[in-house]
């Protein structure tokens, strides 16, 4: 059977299928669009990326195709080169998947709304563009595909756009992007003069990378993904509709950084220092988003939280040097992140709006689907044994544990897990148990299927991906076979202190009165002061700076100084230091005939 | 009517279109076109008397005793009011303003640098923690971090080991050993 032939064809196919509601409407006149059959598409494009993911994973084999190549000057071709390897051939099923699903949620959520077609539309373009992302296998294609998620995310999170906080959002999106390609830009440039191609070559040299390259990758990644430092996007994106929150700011875009560092990972596996860079980074954002979810109020924030704190886990997974662990848990990742999030919209449909955890209560018996889908994905998040979350996390601390590393890394990642236990548990207390403290009359109800499908289609996918991915790709490098019982334990055993804190807590917040504020409190909700002093400061300077210098300055300087006050500054100067020289008294004539005759001798001395 | 009576029109229709133009030239006192700003209504000099700052805050609408110019450092202000530097997110977002996007009454004087004030881009509203205990407990926290893997990096993490044992005289020929002479004898247990 001719492997490479089918496979190119399966995934011309899919990307077809998938540009057939874009490229349709434009070749007939009568052909209209609609949500169903954009969701109806993606599902057919899903079924057809099947093929060559089942194909590569029986016959073992990789291909790279380039169809077109742009011969930019002689000596430097860009060929836009498409690379069908285990990760694009694995992520393009997950990725349509979940699209699937989320399309599907969609036709529900955004029922009321003007403008759906439009709505569907625009994620069907960003998920192109992330596919492009995907299977590029230069440095150009990709660049094209992470410009595209970017203005996706964009058009996406402000597309409630008469909102100013969602303008405002979309506009730090954009912003926090712009900050990585910089050093995305930095990477292609270097790669450009040095390697003279933009081709994202596999093999690994002997000699080490640059690390300035390797810096502008990191960059890249600490942009998209929402590191510490550019964080503060991935938390207000949250100001998007819930869909959107759940294809790009969970399951998608935010790991194209995470992915960019598995597709160059050849560069980066010689060179220790960025390696460490990667893995404290990683460690730092995984703490830091796990303490600010500890203390939020809107759900969605707790799962964009969540999130944030899962990308820095597979930031540590990439320094650790171990590509292909970091992307089996972006795919488990996306099943259950996403799930989440469709089951934060039922919710939050369902209750006419309301996003605060503590308005919403005993949804138990009122949702049951949604609840019980819930509690599967936080079990899945937290890593519970043989749902997905556990084969990749629990090998993450394995690696962790048995790996020469540093050991504030390894304790900050070990806290931030057992954190991930505590704020899983703390949403899910109080969204599903206790008293209900929502209001009398809402259209709580999950009678439609389109709410229900999605939702238990990805609980079936949060459940048997782990198993799945990991029994049908073996692992490229040995993965630590032998541990003490601790060693193997310890994800667990974090896992249950945390869960074991949560219940104390919630134990505590039902007898206790009222929090006052004190100071971790105040750290962890205002997520770490990071955005008000960052945010205020760095835009009031700039934006004062530059109008000063660009209407008051360039007037002052070049219209006054530079012209007749600055000459007239400069005679008065000139005038006044020559006019203390001419007082009219005869000792001072003496003094300078003194002090020239003086000057004279000391300078014709041998 | 006298002012409808036009002589010397070859036209009817021409006639009904000059009458209009005619009527359309007296208009009332006071209007004025939308799109010009007379010379009085624009920003001048500073103002040095007590008369001219009443005529310049009455342009901009305020109240002498509001009306604040910016100082005179050849910066190029002139008689624009130094307005406080609040951002639009301070003001009440559920009055009733005349522009409820930009929160602003018509007829109101805009700061200097509205635009910066706008709800997309400054906020200058009071923050529920001091700044000056934002910035420490930030700095803090970073430092914190810094330091703490600093010292991770120079104690790091790893599983014990030990040096690599081979069997026999433990490799004593390839680690440069004389043949000659008998190799030391090597036990790599305990009894």
């Amino acid at each position: 059977m001719d492997f490479p032939l089918i496979l190119n064809i399966s995934m011309f196919l899919t990307l077809l299928i998938l540009s057939s509601p874009i490229l349709l409407p434009l070749l007939s006149k009568n052909y209209q669009n609609s949500p169903t059959t954009i969701m109806r598409t993606v599902k057919t494009s899903f079924m057809a990326s099947l093929i060559p993911m089942i194909l590569s994973i029986y016959s073992n084999m990789e291909n790279t195709t380039f169809y077109w190549e742009w011969k930019f000057i002689t000596n430097f071709k860009i060929p836009f080169s498409l690379k069908m390897d285990q990760y694009s051939l694995m992520f393009f099923p997950i990725a349509l998947f979940v699209t699937w699903s989320i399309l599907q949620f969609a036709v529900w959520y955004m029922a009321s709304e003007p403008y759906t077609t439009k709505f569907s539309l625009f994620l069907l373009i960003f998920l192109i563009a992330m596919l492009i992302l995907i299977i590029a296998n230069n440095m150009f294609l990709l660049f094209i595909g992470w410009e595209g998620v970017g203005i996706m995310s964009f058009l996406l999170i402000g597309w409630w756009h008469g909102r100013a906080e969602a303008n405002t959002a979309a506009l730090q999106a954009v912003l926090y992007n712009r900050i990585g390609d910089i050093g995305l830009i930095l990477c292609m440039a270097w790669l450009a003069s040095s390697m003279n191609t933009w081709e994202i070559q596999q093999h690994s040299s002997t000699n080490q990378t640059p690390l300035l390259p390797l810096m502008g990758l990191i960059l890249a990644a600490t942009g998209k993904s929402a590191q510490f430092g550019l964080h503060p996007w991935l938390p207000a994106a949250m100001e998007g509709p819930t869909p959107v929150s759940a294809l790009l700011h969970s399951s998608t875009m935010v790991v194209a950084g995470i992915f960019l560092l598995i597709r160059t990972h050849h560069m980066l596996c010689n060179n220790q220092i960025a390696l460490t860079t990667c893995l404290c980074m990683g460690a730092l954002s995984t703490l830091f988003a796990a303490t600010c979810a500890l203390t939020q109020n809107d759900i969605k924030k707790i799962i964009a939280f969540s999130t944030s704190s899962q990308l820095g886990l597979m930031m540590v997974t990439i320094g650790l040097n171990l590509p292909q662990l970091a992307f089996l848990h972006i795919s488990t990742h996306a099943f259950f992140k996403a799930m989440l999030f469709l089951c934060s919209g039922s919710i939050i449909h369902s209750l006419n709006g309301e996003q605060d955890l503590r308005k919403m209560g005993g949804l138990q018996k009122l949702l049951p689907t949604t609840t019980s889908c819930l509690t599967i994905g936080n079990l899945a998040l937290m890593g519970t044994p043989f749902l997905a979350g556990f084969y990749s996390k629990d090998l993450i601390i394995e690696n962790l544990n048995m790996s020469y590393l540093n050991t504030w890394a390894l304790l900050l990642t070990l806290i931030a897990t057992s954190f991930t236990a505590t704020y899983s548990l703390r949403m899910a207390l109080l969204v599903q148990t206790n008293y209900t403290r929502i209001p009398s009359i809402t259209p709580i109800n999950e009678n439609n299927p389109a709410i229900t499908n999605p939702i238990t289609r990805l609980a079936l996918g949060s459940i048997m991906a782990g198993l799945l991915i990991t029994s049908y790709i073996p692992p490229t490098k040995t993965p630590p076979m032998t541990m003490p019982l601790a060693t193997k334990t310890t994800a667990i055993i974090i896992t249950t202190l945390g869960i074991i804190l949560a219940l104390e807590l919630s134990k505590l917040t039902h007898t206790l009165t009222t929090p006052k504020q004190n100071v971790a409190l105040n750290f962890s909700n205002t997520l770490g002061y990071f955005n008000p002093l960052m945010h205020r400061l760095s835009s009031t300077k700039l934006l004062n700076n530059g109008q000063n210098i660009a209407s008051h300055l360039i007037d002052l300087s070049w219209y006054k100084k530079m012209g007749p006050e600055g000459l007239a500054t400069l005679q008065l100067k000139a005038s006044k230091i020559s006019t203390t020289l001419h007082t009219g008294l005869i000792k001072t004539y003496l003094g300078s005939f003194a002090l020239s005759i003086l000057t004279i001798i000391l300078f014709t001395q041998n | 009517m006298m002012a409808g009576a036009l002589r010397g029109v070859l036209c009817p229709r021409a006639a009904a279109g000059l009458r209009a133009a005619r009527v359309a030239v007296a208009a009332p006192p006071g209007a004025r076109a939308a799109s010009e700003m007379s010379k009085d209504m624009l920003p001048g000099p500073y103002p040095r008397t007590p008369e001219e700052r009443a005529a310049a805050a009455k342009k901009y609408n305020m109240r002498v005793e509001d009306y604040q110019p910016y100082p005179d450092d050849g910066f190029g202000y002139g008689d624009y009011p130094m307005l406080p530097n609040k951002s639009q997110h301070e003001r009440d977002p559920w009055y009733q303003w005349d522009q409820p996007d930009v929160r602003h009454n018509w007829g109101e004087p805009m700061h200097w640098h509205f635009d910066m004030y706008i709800r997309n881009r400054v906020d200058t509203s009071p923050t529920v923690v001091p700044w000056h205990t934002m910035r420490k407990h930030f700095l803090i926290f970073l430092s914190t971090m810094l330091i703490m893997f600093a010292v991770g990096e120079i104690y790091p993490s790893y599983r014990p080991v030990g040096p690599k044992q081979y069997p026999f005289n433990d490799l004593y020929l390839e680690k440069g050993g004389d043949p000659n002479k008998e190799p030391p004898v090597v036990v790599h247990y305990e009894i």
